[in-house]
């Protein structure tokens, strides 16, 4: 037993890709405080202050190397809503499969490439029997490639890297640790699917390049629509056989999710049943419905909306960006960031200006600023995505979500209920579910935009008029990271004010001037700590959230110092 | 043989924008050979594996820790780059060009011959101008990246 109560900080040490500092302190072998903090103050929306606002959305897609066509989008959408600006409908489904086919790429890259490796003890693959193996993967879906020849193959290649000495991409994990679970087999199964993950997500990300022009970067949006000329006779503009050559990619990426990360998902929770009871933190729930189907953007294909307490009961809808509800709620508090004023301020009278004190737990301990809705924390992210389709009905969630529940309680052997996905493991059996919705969702686009384009409408643009004197608007986007706002004042022609709320603000927030702890820090409470100085949990509950310190310095260190460091006082 | 030049870097943080100005100076200055892709490509982190894989070569042209003056210029093999060891990912930000090697090593599909061309930063502070000693060091990083690419073609010729 611990006599004392330990800290526990981990901490990206440069102060070049220092983006993230998790505090715990841990008694007893749990954590009882946490604290979250961002390293690095950005404040790159002053860069757009006075500037054009049709071109911003080319500085926003800056903001992040990982998410670039979010803030592309959120950009315009929201310079068009200070115009009232409708576009037309061919525009909407481009910009629709883009946003689709990115959240595809990028939910895929998280689980298997960020944090499959909190669950999966890579050098227990050794002990795996391929055959069973094989047969375990072939028990969970009918994807052709789980042989037990293949399942071989990727048992002799980590052989080699095990025998080499060095783990190569597995590196970084924490190999052996007490609260690695999952069978030799299963453990098998995830890293040959880790590898195929590689080949599937980089046929979404080819999707994005086919509409946006290129990646990463787009090029292909502006004010008032898209730049993607359509054209059935002409073999430079979007005809035929490209939206075909695009089917076919987004065919092999849909049943990769279907056959692979939705099982896989379910197969990895279903064995760690213990960590859905742990991480809900913050159940006060926030997403905004996306993919418009109309000119007006007033009819969406997923809904959003605030669920209070966790109550599906008391779900409040948002009908839109318009939505007064919606306008009103959303404020920055910067009583424990290091920005001068308190707040809590609207976003369209954000300020940007930097006051640095050191790291104070009970004072100013980060840079992201604590957004609140109606004045309390709020999670954001696929769980709370999920969470409004199920508690409005919608058809797709309801359909993906009890299936999921089904899988996990057949390999749990618990009954596994929508009450379970308050937790860490509900928000990866969350970013699954919606993964598949919007797999479906991206061949019922894929169809509107053809049908829409063989009728004969090839619109693609309306052109924007700045009025004089000032207007305001928000742009928002149920992004993969969940809800993201840009808010903009533009006077005159010009902007005048500019602010984006990102996913990551508002599960990254520290505390309010009520005392408020955000999402991050709430769900690390209680959470088990089996080994101080390998405090493998907590990166569980983290990248459980997908965490995307809104970036990002990039900068090669050859001293090797862009490890992280884990420190325990 | 085909052959990728990669700026990395943000453009709207200050020095760390050196990557994607070096990329642009060569795409108004210099004709490339037809089999040499080159892009701006941000910061990709932990995409940056897909635009790794198929290529035989690729030159990074990326902000450097080094202990000298800003805008001095150092390159490292791939050996140097895949030495360093990958640490434990907080975010999809973390990983950087050694994971992205590292990781193709692993799954195939890694080129087999990388050079970094390095830069060492004054400031990374937001903002989108480069600072006198980085923006002077443009050319000469150019130069450094031709003469990289000299050694594997003939056809590289300035614009006229």
């Amino acid at each position: 037993m611990i006599a004392t109560a330990k800290r526990v900080t981990i901490d990206p040490i440069t102060r070049i890709e220092g983006h993230l500092r998790i505090d715990v302190e841990v008694d007893q072998g749990k954590i009882n405080k946490a604290w979250a903090s961002s390293t690095m103050f950005r404040g790159i929306e002053r860069i757009l202050v006075g500037r054009d606002p049709r071109e911003a959305w080319l500085f926003t897609q800056r903001f992040c190397g990982v998410c670039t066509t979010v803030h592309a989008l959120a950009s315009v959408r929201a310079v068009e809503d200070a115009l009232n600006l409708p576009i037309p409908i061919n525009a909407q489904y481009i910009r629709n499969l883009i946003l689709i086919a990115h959240a595809l790429h990028d939910h895929i890259v998280h689980f298997y490439h960020l944090s499959a490796l909190d669950w999966v003890d890579v050098t227990q693959v050794l002990k795996a029997d391929p055959v069973k193996a094989s047969s375990i993967a072939e028990s969970l879906s009918d994807w052709p490639n789980n042989s037990a020849k293949e399942m071989a193959a990727v048992k002799t290649k980590v052989k080699g890297l095990v025998d080499s000495g060095q783990l190569g991409p597995f590196a970084h994990g924490y190999w052996g640790h007490p609260a690695m679970k999952l069978p030799p087999e299963v453990n098998l199964i995830a890293v040959s699917h880790y590898l195929q993950a590689l080949e599937y997500q980089r046929y979404a990300n080819q999707i994005v390049a086919m509409l946006g022009g290129k990646t990463p970067h787009i090029q292909n949006v502006a004010v008032g629509g898209v730049a993607n000329a359509i054209n059935l006779e002409s073999e430079a503009a979007l005809n035929l056989d490209r939206l075909y050559s695009m089917k076919a990619l987004l065919d092999k990426v849909v049943s990769f999710v279907q056959n692979v990360y939705v099982p896989d998902v379910c197969a990895v929770a279903g064995f760690y049943p213990d960590w859905f009871g742990y991480g809900a933190g913050v159940t006060n729930y926030l997403s905004v419905p996306d993919l418009p189907l109309d000119e007006g953007s007033t009819k969406f294909d997923l809904p959003g909306g605030f669920i209070p307490n966790g109550d599906l009961s008391k779900f409040h809808p948002i009908a839109g960006q318009k939505d007064p509800y919606w306008r009103k709620a959303v404020t920055e508090d910067s009583e424990h960031a290091w920005y001068k004023s308190g707040g809590p301020l609207h976003p369209w009278k954000g300020e940007t200006d930097p006051q640095f004190t050191d790291w104070k737990e009970d004072g100013k301990y980060s840079w992201v600023k604590a957004p609140r809705f109606e004045g309390q924390p709020a999670q954001v992210g696929p769980l709370a995505n999920v969470l409004a389709g199920y508690a409005s009905g919608n058809p797709l969630v309801v359909k993906w979500t009890d299936a999921a529940l089904g899988k996990i309680s057949a390999i749990a052997k618990v009954k596994a209920t929508p009450a379970m996905l308050h937790s860490t493991l509900g928000r990866h059996g969350a970013r699954a579910v919606r993964t598949a919705v919007l797999s479906e969702l991206a061949v019922k686009h894929w169809q509107l935009l053809t049908d829409n384009i063989v009728k004969g409408d090839s619109a693609i643009y309306n052109k924007p008029e700045f009025p004089k004197g000032e207007i305001e608007g928000v742009g928002f986007h149920e992004a993969p990271r969940g809800t993201l706002s840009h808010w903009v004042v533009i006077d005159n022609g010009a902007i005048k004010n500019y602010q984006a709320v990102v996913p990551t603000t508002w599960n990254a927030s520290p505390r309010d001037s009520k005392g408020t702890s955000g999402p991050y820090e709430a769900s690390l409470i209680g959470n088990p700590i089996a080994d101080a100085a390998h405090p493998l949990e907590v990166l569980r509950t983290v990248h459980s959230f997908d965490p995307c310190m809104a970036c990002a310095v990039h900068m090669f260190d050859p001293t090797g110092n862009n490890v992280s460091k884990v420190k325990v006082l | 043989m085909k052959t990728a030049v990669y700026g990395i870097g943000n453009i709207l943080m200050g020095d760390d924008g050196i990557g994607p100005a070096v990329v642009a100076y060569l795409s108004s200055n210099f004709t490339l050979d037809p089999d040499v892709t080159i892009e701006d490509l941000g910061t990709p982190s932990l995409d940056l594996p897909n635009y790794l894989s198929g290529y035989d070569t690729v030159i990074f042209i990326d902000a450097v820790a080094a202990d000298a003056p800003p805008g001095t210029i150092r390159l490292y093999s791939r050996e140097e780059i895949v030495a360093t060891p990958p640490g434990i990912r907080i975010s999809p930000h973390e990983p950087t060009i050694n994971d992205a090697l590292i990781v193709l090593d692993f799954a195939g599909g890694a080129p087999k011959d990388v050079v970094l061309v390095g830069v060492v930063p004054q400031t990374l502070d937001g903002g989108m101008t480069l600072s006198p000693a980085v923006a002077g060091a443009v050319p000469r990083v150019a130069q450094a990246v031709m003469g990289e690419l000299g050694k594997r073609y003939t056809a590289q010729r300035m614009a006229v």
